[in-house]
């Protein structure tokens, strides 16, 4: 796909602080877009006529004054009005927290407050235009397809396993002993997830010191992922934490890493790759 | 006696003879040891380079414009204000005056600032968002309702239509039976860093010249203690600008007034004593140091050997403070009083005549009460407990603090030749050099953070999950609204002859070459708005669109 995306970065009412405009749309070319810069104390008007005729894929509004909640909805009506709605508009610069669920319900895909690194901003336009137009993301982009499992740490599956059974009357695929992270796991089959109840198998295992410290309970979350690789390298390049940064034999021959809740605000998550032959033992 | 020796001794004994007139505020400093402080260090040793330093209180000023400095009276603590209507502004002035604040700052709305009225098209959404807004002097009265304008001195954040606000303020003051001759505040009244830096320009750089220069004639004859000017780097360093570019492109931009003034017709000594300046304090803490002690030095050559000026006045570089708003963080927002406690540090070490401290949600809102509070008291604790304050600039004479002084002031002759070499600051900005500039600066300075070579404690590196959003300043939604009432109310009210009798005046004096401050004032006090008056002036003089 050589297509190249077309941005056009704008200044709606007075505000006359362009550093952040001039900083994105510099960023943006160097990441590879057509950029436009409209100048300043532009007209919620004059910047829907200019992306229209210029034919852009994405505008970026940025402003400093406040005026967000009055002129980035009207940006949006405006696009309504001129059928090209289909635009992706984002928003920067000093916008309280509190604002942002206005925003985005008046169509604005993404606020990005101050401290956002640049190349997270032209991801998510090209994510978005991309997206809009039908191609394949890039590689590590989309979202996890589903979660594939929730693991929950439990002293000993024969004293719950009856009560998931039993009680919920869930079916029990299979037991299995995972090596590399010294568990005993049993799988349940719910809808399209599953269960994963962890036993630890000695008093090395890390399900054991979970157990220690924090008690029998909700463990992680798995997330289904494709090409775990380079999502760990996706990951790690925002920033991310993870506890491995290469993926490691999980359950039912999967590619798991654990992503350190250090990054995720306190929740384990795992990114888990099933094989190809996805069906029977995950 | 060497020469040497004999020029401290002198020093001295006009100390001792300003200071039965300007008395130190305490008898004896000593420091919680009791060690005697005095009042200077290092002038009398031999090494002491007394050509390059001067003594404080004389050319070139290196050390400070004052022979005593803060001990004879702090630095002026002024917290620029404004949101919202002139009511609730008015409110939080008294409140910081009774907080102990020693001036006011008027922060104004977009829309008055760039010369429009709140029920023009363009104000949709602006009204009262970053500052005060004010239509005409109706607002302005109950802005400064129950302030004394003979006893406060005010510093107003205004450019393009400065005449227009500094008339209101005046017909105020009249109001208050405050002559003119007796009220002392700033106005910022500076261009060219608009279309450098901020954007808040109305009209082309011609006429906007003649707006100042014309402010400066007036003022010299009616208003002798008002700073028609405050030649500001603040904005350019905020723009991204490093602390070389702040202060070469402000002191282009001051040789620019000089030169128009000049040809204006004035004289040199008539108006550059009433010029001031006004910088930014980042976190680099000794270069931000050396920047302002190599300000003055600079300044004060180009004035006395460039310019001819005699008056050791016209020499001084007189220069208000304010942290770097650019340099706080949306993330952990209390961060943020220890960068400004730092950067207000080395602006009262560089020699402040005023300062303005930053508030700690300002990366995320206007600030609240609350921090703006503790802005102030931050600077109140450098001023009453850091002992800082007892000595004259204490940092002179370090090897590390001098030799920065030093490579600034070359740095900064470099990039004024550069700009001579365009044709001046005018010519320059016209060509878009300054703002090239500070945008690879910016964009320089970007990437390093996101490389993470360039730490930013919170935001890149030391981050927290979970953090808890503060409580932020909310201004009135339906105050737009409210104020395109009043300002309709006002319109209906007013006499309508004397309105466009006075508007017409306006018009005629734009087009011909005679003082126009004398004719806004008439406009302001019969109640003509901001925007009609920078409408009339749009209309002869043309506006400016960007470069």
């Amino acid at each position: 796909m050589n297509k190249k995306i077309r941005v056009l970065v704008a200044k709606p009412g007075l505000d006359g602080h362009d550093r952040g405009a001039l900083v994105i749309s510099q960023a943006l070319r160097d990441y590879g877009m057509e950029v436009i810069y409209t100048g300043l104390r532009q007209t919620p008007e004059q910047i829907v006529a200019a992306a229209v005729q210029e034919d852009v894929d994405a505008i970026g509004l940025s402003c400093l004054s406040g005026a967000h909640n009055e002129l980035f909805p009207e940006v949006m009506s405006l696009l309504k009005q001129r059928g090209a709605d289909d635009i992706i508009v984002i928003g920067g610069g000093v916008i309280p927290w509190e604002d942002i669920p206005f925003l985005e319900s008046a169509g604005v895909r993404k606020i990005f407050t101050p401290g956002t690194p640049t190349v997270e901003t032209a991801k998510f336009i090209e994510a978005a235009v991309l997206e809009r137009d039908g191609y394949p993301a890039p590689a590590g982009m989309e979202p996890p397809k589903k979660i594939d499992h929730i693991g929950i740490a439990v002293e000993s599956l024969d004293e719950v396993l009856p009560f998931y059974v039993n009680t919920l009357g869930l079916k029990l695929e299979a037991v299995e002993e995972v090596e590399s992270q010294k568990v005993k796991v049993a799988f349940l089959k719910i809808g399209q997830t599953r269960l994963e109840l962890l036993e630890p198998m000695d008093e090395q295992s890390p399900i054991r010191q979970f157990i220690i410290k924090r008690g029998q309970g909700v463990h992680h979350v798995a997330l289904g992922v494709e090409n775990i690789a380079s999502r760990i390298e996706e990951l790690k390049k925002a920033g991310v934490k993870m506890i491995q940064e290469q993926p490691v034999k999980g359950a039912g021959g999967a590619s798991i890493a654990f992503i350190h809740p250090s990054s995720t605000h306190k929740v384990l998550f795992e990114l888990c790759e099933k094989p190809e032959t996805e069906g029977g033992v995950s | 006696m060497s020469k040497h020796q004999e020029r401290v001794k002198n020093w001295k004994l006009a100390t001792e003879k300003s200071m039965q007139r300007f008395p130190e505020r305490k008898q004896k400093f000593e420091t919680s040891s009791k060690f005697e402080i005095d009042r200077l260090y290092g002038a009398e040793t031999e090494d002491y380079d007394i050509e390059k330093l001067g003594l404080p209180g004389e050319y070139p000023y290196t050390r400070g414009i004052q022979p005593t400095m803060y001990r004879a009276r702090y630095w002026t603590m002024r917290q620029y204000a404004g949101f919202g209507s002139a009511e609730e502004t008015n409110k939080r002035f008294r409140y910081l005056l009774k907080q102990g604040q020693t001036g006011l700052s008027v922060a104004f709305d977009l829309p008055t600032q760039i010369g429009y009225d709140s029920d023009h098209a363009m104000s949709k959404g602006e009204v009262g968002k970053v500052g005060v807004a004010i239509d005409s002097l109706e607002d302005m009265e109950a802005l400064l309702r129950d302030i004394p304008l003979d006893q406060v001195s005010t510093s107003m954040t205004i450019n393009a239509p400065a005449s227009v606000l500094l008339a209101m303020y005046i017909a105020v003051a009249e109001k208050q039976g405050v002559s003119s001759e007796k009220i002392s505040g700033t106005i910022q009244n500076d261009i060219l860093k608009e279309y450098i830096a901020r954007g808040t320009y109305i009209f082309p750089p011609k006429p906007s010249m003649r707006l100042i220069t014309d402010i400066f004639a007036y003022c010299k004859e009616q208003v002798p203690k008002w700073n028609t000017i405050s030649i500001s780097g603040y904005h350019i360093r905020e723009a991204g600008a490093n602390a070389v570019q702040e202060l070469a492109f402000t002191i282009a931009n001051g040789k620019a007034y000089v030169d128009a003034a000049l040809e204006a017709g004035l004289n040199i000594d008539d108006f550059a004593p009433r010029l001031a300046f006004f910088f930014n304090a980042h976190n680099q803490f000794f270069e931000e140091v050396a920047k302002f002690r190599a300000a003055r030095r600079i300044w004060a050559k180009l004035m006395k050997e460039h310019y001819q000026a005699k008056n050791p006045k016209s020499w001084q570089l007189r220069f208000h403070t304010q942290t770097g708003g650019s340099t706080l963080t949306a993330q952990q927002p209390d961060n943020n009083i220890v960068r400004v406690t730092l950067q207000a540090l080395s602006a009262v070490m560089g020699g402040t005549q005023s300062l303005h401290t930053n508030s700690r949600d300002e990366a995320l809102a206007l600030p609240t009460e609350d921090s703006a509070r503790i802005a102030l008291r931050t600077q109140q604790i450098i001023a009453h407990e850091s002992g800082v304050a007892d000595t004259v600039d204490p940092l002179a004479g370090s090897y590390y603090v001098e030799h920065l002084t030093d490579v600034m002031e070359e740095e900064v002759k470099l990039y004024l030749e550069k700009i001579e070499s365009l044709g001046g600051a005018v010519a320059a900005v016209e060509q878009g050099y300054m703002q090239r500039e500070i945008h690879h600066t910016s964009y320089e300075i970007q990437k390093a953070i996101e490389k993470g070579n360039e730490v930013i404690v919170g935001m890149n590196s030391f981050t927290v999950e979970n953090e808890v959003q503060p409580e932020l300043l909310r201004v009135d939604p339906t105050l737009g609204e409210k104020q395109k009432e009043k300002l309709n109310r006002l319109k209906s009210a007013r006499d309508h002859d004397r309105v466009s009798a006075r508007l017409g005046a306006l018009r005629q004096g734009a087009q011909g070459a005679e003082n126009l401050m004398p004719l806004i004032l008439d406009c302001v006090r019969d109640y003509c708005t901001i925007g009609e008056i920078c409408g009339i002036l749009r209309e002869e003089f043309g506006e400016f669109t960007g470069i």
